[in-house]
């Protein structure tokens, strides 16, 4: 399970896809890999009342494989986070002793140990005599008053250390027993108590890299569990989509890094300052930021201060081509000229992606209302008693829509990186990148092409057809659906393969292609089968 | 709270063997949440010969929560803050056990002097001439302990004269002026309101 199954084997199952079989679960093969017993899907939500049985799932393995008790294989778990392979893995390799003494778990029985208890013992944190009766032993030998261990459990539980408490004596890794932790806990604080059961609950979603909270807001409260690979996209039943691996919006196939940096671009408009700072100036009297277009250094606000170009200082009005009377600087003109040409073109190439993305984010929100329309023309046909029973090609035609316009979107910020200076610069030479980028936008072009004319399509008022022509247009939506998808296939192996693939010096890679777009993860105890 | 009952018995403990161990811990005041550790500087270090004053105060939480400690002499060594004497040592912080106790933790505050860490630096500027100059940090680290760890010894000797001659009792005057720390204000209010 820890190995990730690749992007190939991904899309060899969805070869054969189209979208007429949308009950088509997950592949077979890849389930048999992992679970031999029953389909599942890759991506399960764990909600707050399925966590427990989420988490005794992986216990109950470790449990069986070492025969341990419940607490033990948590501290076992909570020391692996949560990789019960790891765990398993370690226990082969180097032995049971060196797993426990790595995760501080000692399975000892000291039945001995109380008889060597006098009537009084010494307690070594309170300097006390306390009574035999009245000290508990943990499994690593230490023993200790009641009252000091509840005084030491207390504060570790307040500084959110619940998952990992130790023995009080120096130097001893020992993790404490958390069924003494908890009678003596909730003797004195009942709530305190619940607090520790939640902390050590809720560490299988904390420590967990397979498990992630949904970062909805307000949140949902749920969390996804995945199956195989971390790089993917999910939907959570409270209906948000987003990249598993770095909790933002779902961006495939833009890689984790490059979304990150495009939002970041996006969101501080740095190129526009950029851009600003190089090739205006303030004016020295009003402030305003002034752009000369031409002539000669001589600069003159609208507020009618002339002020020299090349250091911003104010002058007279009395010039010549080459120089301003009593003004003198104009020291490294040429390396200015060339500062302000690469602040040009950087811009221009970041609005020219930048407007192409926004185009088709804002597409895919009008696309969006569609739905409702189609909706109704659909209720229209299916009143008026046409021989129509089956609309699935328009639903089905729209939710292609959505996809391939999303691959769209994102292509865009992917090829600014792709083929800009921020990443790659020296991956390829100037003639590589050239011929790789009319190779992606030849593919690019071709989607965006087709993606406008199924949205021409699916827009069309077939609730006003005669038949014969609304069979005709539910022929072309069908083909022009398997088509566009098949190029989305194409533009993804083309993205992983040739460009992402020859990458040398940096490790990008994308969520996988989906045909079926972004996948919902089930509910934990719902069949896979019903969900589809 | 504070568990005073235990702090009680670890001053009681912690003067009876000072003889042997040279470490010594005073309240500040009344209060026992509020103390002054001493060690002596350990020998063959450049701390050799100094005495360092360490403020400690106890958090609410003390046995459970570790003591907070911070040099009151100044001191050059790179895991100690040659400004704030903040320490930097683990079981000050993540690694404190219950089961230590001030005369523990303050041997192993003596230990980190003969033992530097410059690898985990508290004072940058320390570690580095720790590393690169050795031989000046040496050089520096003496000097710091005559003119600070020393003077401050002698200054005490210099305060007692004083309040004696005020017609104190010595014997007093030494108890004032350790409980308050060594300000000689201070155990002067303190001798006048006993």
């Amino acid at each position: 399970m820890g190995d990730y199954y690749s992007g190939d084997e991904e899309r060899y199952y969805y070869d054969d896809d189209d979208d007429q079989d949308a009950s088509d679960g997950l592949p077979d093969l890849e389930t048999e890999v992992s679970l031999p017993s029953t389909k599942s899907p890759s991506s399960e939500v764990i909600t707050k009342e399925s966590l427990l049985i989420a988490q005794r799932g992986d216990l109950r393995r470790i449990m069986d494989v070492l025969s341990l008790k419940e607490h033990h294989a948590r501290t076992l778990l909570i020391h692996y986070r949560w990789d019960v392979d790891k765990v398993i893995a370690v226990f082969v390799e180097k032995g049971k002793d060196k797993l426990y003494a790595a995760a501080g778990l000692t399975v000892l029985e000291h039945d001995n140990l109380s008889s060597e208890l006098s009537s009084t013992v010494m307690c070594l944190i309170c300097m006390e005599e306390v009574s035999a009766s009245d000290v508990t032993t943990m499994d690593c030998g230490h023993h200790f008053c009641n009252p000091c261990w509840t005084e030491h459990f207390i504060v570790k539980i307040n500084d959110g250390l619940s998952r990992r408490i130790r023995c009080m004596a120096h130097q001893c890794h020992a993790i404490c027993d958390e069924a003494k932790i908890r009678s003596l806990v909730s003797a004195r604080d009942p709530n305190l108590s619940e607090k520790f059961d939640r902390f050590l609950l809720e560490s299988y979603i904390e420590d967990n890299k397979q498990v992630k909270w949904c970062p909805s807001v307000p949140h949902c409260g749920n969390a996804i569990r995945i199956k195989y690979d971390e790089l993917c996209e999910v939907e959570c039943t409270c209906g948000l989509q987003f990249c598993f691996s770095c909790l933002s919006e779902a961006h495939s196939p833009c890689s984790c890094l490059m979304w990150e940096l495009w939002t970041k671009k996006c969101y501080d408009e740095s190129e526009t300052v950029n851009w600003m700072t190089v090739h205006t100036k303030p004016c020295p009297k009003c402030h305003k930021l002034v752009e000369k277009s031409g002539g000669c250094n001589l600069v003159c606000c609208i507020c009618g201060q002339a002020f020299c170009w090349l250091c911003g200082g104010p002058t007279g009005r009395e010039h010549t081509w080459t120089s301003i009377s009593g003004h003198s600087c104009g020291q490294y003109k040429e390396d200015q000229e060339k500062k302000t040409e690469r602040a040009k073109r950087d811009l221009l190439r970041y609005i020219h992606f930048h407007n192409s993305f926004k185009a088709h984010t804002d597409s895919f929100q009008r696309e969006a209302e569609l739905k409702e329309t189609i909706q109704e023309k659909i209720s229209i046909l299916e009143d008026n008693q046409s021989t129509f029973k089956d609309f699935s090609w328009v639903t089905n035609g729209l939710c292609r829509l959505f996809r391939s316009r999303r691959v769209l979107s994102y292509s865009y910020p992917f090829a600014y990186y792709m083929f800009g200076d921020d990443l790659f610069k020296h991956e390829m030479t100037k003639k590589e990148k050239e011929i790789k980028q009319n190779l992606f936008e030849e593919q690019q072009q071709q989607l965006h092409a087709n993606v406008e004319k199924l949205s021409l399509f699916i827009g069309e008022p077939f609730d006003k057809y005669p038949e014969n022509k609304v069979e005709e247009l539910r022929m072309k939506v069908i083909n022009l659906s398997v088509m566009i998808d098949g190029i989305c296939r194409k533009l993804y192996e083309c993205i992983e393969n040739d460009l992402l693939g020859s990458i040398q010096h940096a490790h990008h890679s994308i969520a996988p292609y989906m045909s079926m777009g972004v996948e919902k993860a089930s509910e934990l105890s719902i069949c896979w089968e019903n969900e589809a | 709270m504070v568990d005073f009952g235990r702090v009680q018995k670890e001053l009681q403990e912690c003067s009876r063997d000072m003889a042997a161990s040279g470490i010594k811990v005073s309240p500040k005041s009344d209060n026992l949440a509020r103390l002054v550790g001493t060690i002596p500087g350990p020998i063959g270090t450049p701390y050799e010969g100094g005495t360092f004053q360490i403020d400690i105060s106890l958090p609410d939480g003390y046995p459970f929560e570790p003591p907070k400690m911070q040099f009151a002499t100044k001191v050059w060594h790179p895991n100690i803050s040659s400004q704030s004497g903040a320490i930097c040592l683990d079981i000050l912080k993540d690694q404190w056990s219950p089961a230590l106790t001030l005369k523990t933790a303050l041997l192993s505050v003596q230990a980190l002097l003969s033992a530097p860490e410059p690898d985990d630096p508290q004072d940058a500027v320390v570690a580095q001439q720790y590393i690169r100059e050795y031989q000046t940090f040496l050089g520096t680290a003496r000097y710091w302990t005559e003119s600070f760890a020393k003077a401050s010894s002698l200054g005490v000797e210099e305060k007692v004269q004083k309040l004696v001659e005020m017609g104190f009792g010595e014997p007093h005057v030494r108890s004032a002026l350790e409980a308050v720390g060594g300000d000689e204000n201070l155990a002067l209010e303190k001798l006048i309101s006993s």
